[in-house]
Parts: C-alpha cells; structure tokens; sequence
C-alpha cells in the first residue's frame, strides 16, 4: 500500500516482468505490452525482463516495415531497450518455427539469413521461469 | 488478492464469463482492449462483480462512455492496480 511522507506519496519499487503472446498487428495484445512496459518505467519501476512467446516473437524480427503513420513496435522497444538496458528475450524454440533467427542460429541450421533484431536476443523457457521467480509480478500479454 | 484483466469482448470470447466463474472475495476486474465492450452490455448497469476498472483509453477508442459502477484508469493507474493486487491473471481466450 502506498505510504504517505508529507506532500508525497511513496510507493514501493516493483521489479517487473512481461510475457508477450501476441502477434503484432494482429492484436492490440502487442502494442499493450509496450505501453504497459513505458507506463511502469515512466512510474519508477524496474522492468525485469520481457520474454516474447508464441506469436510474439515476430516482434523481434527486424524485417517488419509497417507503414510510417502506424505503431512500429520494434522502434518502440528499441528505444526501450536503449534507455533502460532492457533484457529482451525472444523464445529460440517459437522464433525457430517462425523464421526469426539470429546471425549464430542462421549459420548453424544453414538458412539463408538471419533477422534477429538489434536490442533482442534468442533464449530458452528456463528465461521465463528464472523471470517468474526474481520478479514481484508477471504480466501476460495475450490474444 | 487476484488482479483479472480480460482483453477479449464478451461478444467474441468467453473470456469474461470464465473470469466471473473464478473471481473470488477481494479480487478486482480491469477490462482492457475489446474486453472494454463489457460496458455496452448488462455490466453496464449492474456489474457482477466489484470492483470493476476499465482502461480509459481504450474505452475512449471504441466510443464507449464509462457508467458510474466502473472505475476509469489511465496507464499509470493501471501499473498501480498491479502493484496492489497478486497474481495478475489475463483472460484473453
């Protein structure tokens, strides 16, 4: 609960985590995510990590080109990245079936390129269950 | 106490009925994205359940005006209603 110290209220520091389902353009789900990720850090929060699942992880794929008078979600979580050393973790195993690959993971299976995006890196689920366990609260971002 | 944010229309999606099924004394409700059609139903003026949050934003994008039974919430009260409630539980099937 929040306490109260003269004119100010002072509330407690949460560290935060969220899971992202959602395709982006498909969904609100997606952009929700970000502006949920802004409005916490705008807060005083600590954003602990966001871990891309699912569909999701078309987020991280540095070849989507959405028109310039609409949301670019990957410009947005960039800038994020940027400025507040987010960790960033795109599921490898759903990023995989879905063709967003990083350089290492593009050499290895013999694809032609890779697409990771900047700011993003690939990992395993143990990312979401070390999250779940060093965060005050998981949010999911779904549909 | 359990935060339950449903993102999906009850005209589309069990998803708010199957949250008025598990929603237990001292939960809270916040309706986001198409889940903010709630406001154009029954819920409008008799809410099953207390209390009830909506994103104002996301109401203000589908012209839906906010009756007196739900509290209107910004993102920074949305980041509060997290803080207050454990676990966060989103319903969006």
């Amino acid at each position: 609960m929040p306490r109260t110290a003269g004119h100010f209220t002072i509330r407690p520091r949460m560290k935060f985590s969220l899971a992202v389902y959602s395709a982006p353009h498909s969904a609100q789900a997606a952009a929700s995510a970000l502006r949920f990720a802004r409005a916490l850090l705008h807060e005083g929060h600590e954003l602990y990590r966001v871990f891309f699942y699912c569909d999701g992880v078309h987020i991280g794929s540095s070849l989507s080109t959405p028109p310039q008078d609409e949301l670019d979600l990957l410009a947005g979580w960039q800038a994020l990245q940027q400025q507040h050393q987010l960790d960033l973790v795109v599921c490898i195993a759903a990023a995989q079936r879905r063709g967003v690959l990083s350089d290492s993971e593009a050499n290895r299976l013999e694809k032609p390129a890779a697409n990771l995006a900047p700011g993003f890196e690939l990992a395993g689920l143990g990312q979401l269950a070390d999250a779940v366990a060093q965060s005050d609260r998981l949010i999911t971002f779904g549909g | 106490m359990t935060l339950h944010i449903v993102s999906k229309s009850p005209f589309s999606s069990t998803a708010l009925s199957d949250c008025l099924d598990a929603f237990g004394d001292g939960d809270a409700l916040l309706l986001i994205e198409d889940g903010v059609y709630a406001l154009s139903g029954r819920m409008a003026e008799q809410p099953a359940v207390k209390p009830v949050y909506c994103l104002a934003a996301d109401a203000a994008a589908r012209g839906l005006q906010i009756p007196a039974s739900v509290t209107a919430v910004d993102d920074a009260g949305w980041v509060a209603l997290c803080t207050e409630h454990n676990p966060i539980v989103s319903w969006f099937k």
